[in-house]
């Protein structure tokens, strides 16, 4: 397997798209970029359990709530930085994934995508029930906390910039994973985890750690994704919708590969962006992105991605 | 692979630049999302059409009128649907103030989506009236352009004590069972902590899960411990079961209080299960407000005008949630036409002074560390009663605006 080409115009491609904002001065484009940056950072790193590995992941948003919550309370209540918050939000969320993974990544198949919502949904009835970090009614940032920044509008600039580094971080590091032996490892678990497991691969810890890393970055999204929003609450933080949509923008864009979570989350985000804000479509857009995901499923089941690598054989190698 | 960088930069563009829609000084733009699909929709629909009947009443006499551009302005809507979710509200509130100018804003419904308007609010320096965020806890957290028109949930349930003490001096035993959700959670620790200052014992205070749908341990438990009343409740469809599961079991009780569910018309549809609960609400259609027991100088429209309007234009009578979306649309008017500009820090002022009483009730906001919490309105109590065999709301509490007696005790109907 050769290094490949994808990263060297994917990365300038995101370079481009996250410089449109700051250029224009549009804060209305920043907010919908911060989204896409948003979905794609939640896909690409799905993508690692989902597309290398081969397990669905159900209730993967529990991961960011976890972050969330991490960086919220130690934003909140001891006065901690967004990037320090951020990262430690972030650990625990992959420290979160890895012990989980060591219990449920033993189930296969469809017992594993249950295990995880049931797990999404025990996380959030215990927060619900934890009143040090607000339970039910969640937590609220008192708006001074943003003069740490320089007021409210410079913070929200800064969530940007750092949402936007993640996102490239994330796209390279799951590169990278995708690229390396443990990748190759995480890839032969998909295709036959018995197999691979003859052939020497430690499939157990390996899972484990996919998860863990994939577990990693959405934990990060939380912190940043909570910290602009300025309040944290369980049904927010543990929203299985938002689960099935990272599932969602991955098969979109095609499984398995970072250009298509990329391409899946940006196609996905728009289409629903563009026809929520549309006059025309704003009071049907659940049903047209309904029915024009169903299309895509049914005619491209490998996804927008996997669709044109199967037709060129030379844009195999970009659209890794 | 240049083509490919130019495709999806250039899709990216078309996205995002849809036309932005300049308003001048001939039109006044509201901006808000509100709930078109997701868990809040039937309660934000009709907030929405509150909101739009003062609105159409408005325009239909030329507008608000603003002294310094020395005419009347009509009122224009820029509205998206926020999907009941907190993913979209800022970029939505964002493009609201940035590309659709809009003037003033309206909150989103409910008060978790509230707080993340606000921070956008305050960021741009925007007025936001808060309708359907019933939350004290978005009102000390610094904001100082958010003013809220329910009464807020501190002192949402505590008259229900108030109502035991009067009728029944003698029932001192109270179950809070409630929806583990923010709005539900403020509401009865808020009513716990009074119900005990009071010399009520609070024998059972359980929380249930958003979405639950069987109630029977929580039904079992409220028998074992016996209470004479059961408060509580969440938002409606959890209401309505938890009602429709205590008649079942024939749960004997002497006063039954929810909140949300007993508010929503549509409760009357569980028949004799219905009968005889109560509930507290930020309005209703009965509710004897008027220009000679105001307590502060009158404004807009009567109860009975705004009922019928709502009628013709929808046809039903209104909920308080719609009710909340006019008064909202009806203070900002008064606080346009007080400040007669639409400067920020000038309708911030009249809105500060004010106190006025409206069909809605009183309209007066915190000013101190809670500031924009309302302060000027109370609940009313309504009871679900049978007059010549129809299901029928009836106000029972406070006294002064009762439209009918409490039926007392609630087991009477078995």
């Amino acid at each position: 397997m050769g290094k490949g080409k994808t990263l060297f115009w994917l990365i300038p491609a995101l370079l481009i798209i996250i410089l449109i904002p700051p250029v224009t001065g549009s804060v209305t484009t920043r907010e919908g970029v911060f989204l896409i940056l948003m979905y794609v950072t939640l896909a690409v790193s799905l993508n690692i359990i989902l597309g290398y590995t081969g397990y669905v992941s159900f209730g993967h948003i529990v991961f960011y709530g976890i972050g969330g919550y991490v960086a919220f309370y130690l934003m909140k209540f001891h006065g901690i930085h967004l990037i320090p918050a951020m990262i430690m939000g972030g650990i625990g969320a992959a420290i979160a994934a890895f012990a989980l993974g060591e219990a449920v990544l033993r189930l296969r198949g469809a017992f594993f995508a249950i295990a995880t919502i049931g797990v999404n949904e025990a996380v959030k009835a215990l927060v619900n029930n934890l009143n040090f970090i607000g339970g039910a009614e969640g937590l609220f940032f008192n708006f001074r906390i943003y003069n740490t920044y320089g007021g409210a509008t410079k913070a929200i600039w800064f969530s940007y910039y750092t949402m936007a580094a993640l996102t490239i971080t994330t796209v390279i590091a799951a590169y990278l994973i995708k690229k390396s032996k443990f990748g190759l490892g995480l890839m032969a678990i998909r295709e036959d985890e018995d197999a691979a497991i003859i052939l020497g691969v430690n499939a157990k810890r390996y899972k484990s750690l996919a998860y863990a890393a994939s577990a990693l970055f959405p934990g990060m999204v939380g912190a940043v994704f909570f910290f602009k929003a300025g309040n944290i609450e369980p049904h927010d933080a543990f929203h299985l919708i938002k689960s099935i949509e990272m599932i969602f923008m991955v098969m979109l864009g095609g499984y398995g590969s970072v250009t298509g979570a990329v391409t899946g989350a940006l196609v996905y985000e728009r289409l629903k962006g563009f026809l929520l804000v549309n006059p025309l479509f704003k009071n049907l857009h659940m049903a047209i992105s309904g029915v024009i995901l169903l299309l895509i499923v049914l005619f491209m089941p490998q996804g927008i991605v996997g669709f044109i690598r199967e037709k060129s054989k030379k844009l195999r190698e970009m659209l890794e | 692979m240049k083509r490919l960088i130019g495709v999806l930069v250039g899709v990216l563009f078309l996205a995002v630049s849809m036309g932005p829609a300049w308003a001048g000084m001939n039109k006044l733009v509201i901006g808000f999302t509100m709930s078109q699909t997701g868990k809040f929709n039937s309660e934000s629909k009709e907030q929405f059409q509150g909101l739009k009947l003062w609105a159409d009443q408005v325009n239909a006499k030329g507008g608000i009128y603003v002294k310094m551009v020395g005419k009347k302005l009509p009122v224009v809507f820029k509205y998206y649907d926020d999907e009941s979710s907190k993913d979209r509200v800022q970029q939505l509130y964002t493009r609201l103030i940035s590309q659709d100018k809009a003037d003033f804003l309206i909150s989103p419904y409910s008060s978790g989506l509230t707080a993340s308007a606000a921070i956008i609010a305050e960021q741009y320096g925007k007025v936001m009236m808060a309708t359907g965020a019933a939350s004290d806890s978005i009102f000390n957290k610094g904001y100082t352009h958010v003013f809220q028109i329910y009464t807020p949930a501190s002192r949402y349930l505590t008259d229900a004590m108030d109502i035991l003490t009067k009728v029944d001096p003698k029932a001192k035993k109270i179950a809070i069972v409630y929806e583990n959700s923010k709005f539900a959670k403020a509401v009865c620790t808020s009513a716990k902590k009074y119900a005990e200052e009071k010399g009520f014992k609070v024998v059972l205070f359980e929380a249930y899960d958003s979405g639950t749908t069987d109630f029977t341990s929580f039904i079992n438990k409220i028998k074992a411990t016996n209470p004479d009343a059961i408060i509580g409740g969440g938002h409606f469809a959890d209401g309505e079961t938890f009602t429709k599961q205590l008649f079942e079991q024939k749960v004997k009780v002497k006063l039954v209080s929810l909140l949300v569910a007993p508010a929503v018309p549509e409760f009357s549809e569980l028949g004799k299960a219905a009968l005889y609960v109560t509930g507290p609400s930020q309005w209703e259609p009965l509710a004897k407000f008027s220009k000679t027991s105001a307590k502060s100088a009158w404004f807009g429209l009567s109860s009975k005008e705004f009922v019928k309007a709502y009628k013709k234009a929808y046809g039903y009578v209104p909920g308080y949630h719609a009710a909340g979306g006019y008064a909202a649309g009806l203070v900002l008017q008064k606080a346009i036409e007080d400040a007669g500009c639409i400067m920020t820090n000038m309708v911030k002022k009249a809105l500060e002074k004010m106190d006025i009483t409206t069909f809605y009730g009183r309209i007066k906001f915190d000013t101190g560390n809670y500031y924009g919490r309302q302060v000027g309105h109370s609940m009313v109590y309504l009871q679900w009663q049978k007059k010549d065999g129809k299901m029928v709301k009836e106000v029972v509490w406070p006294l002064e605006a009762k439209s009918a007696n409490l039926v007392y005790p609630f087991y009477k109907k078995y």
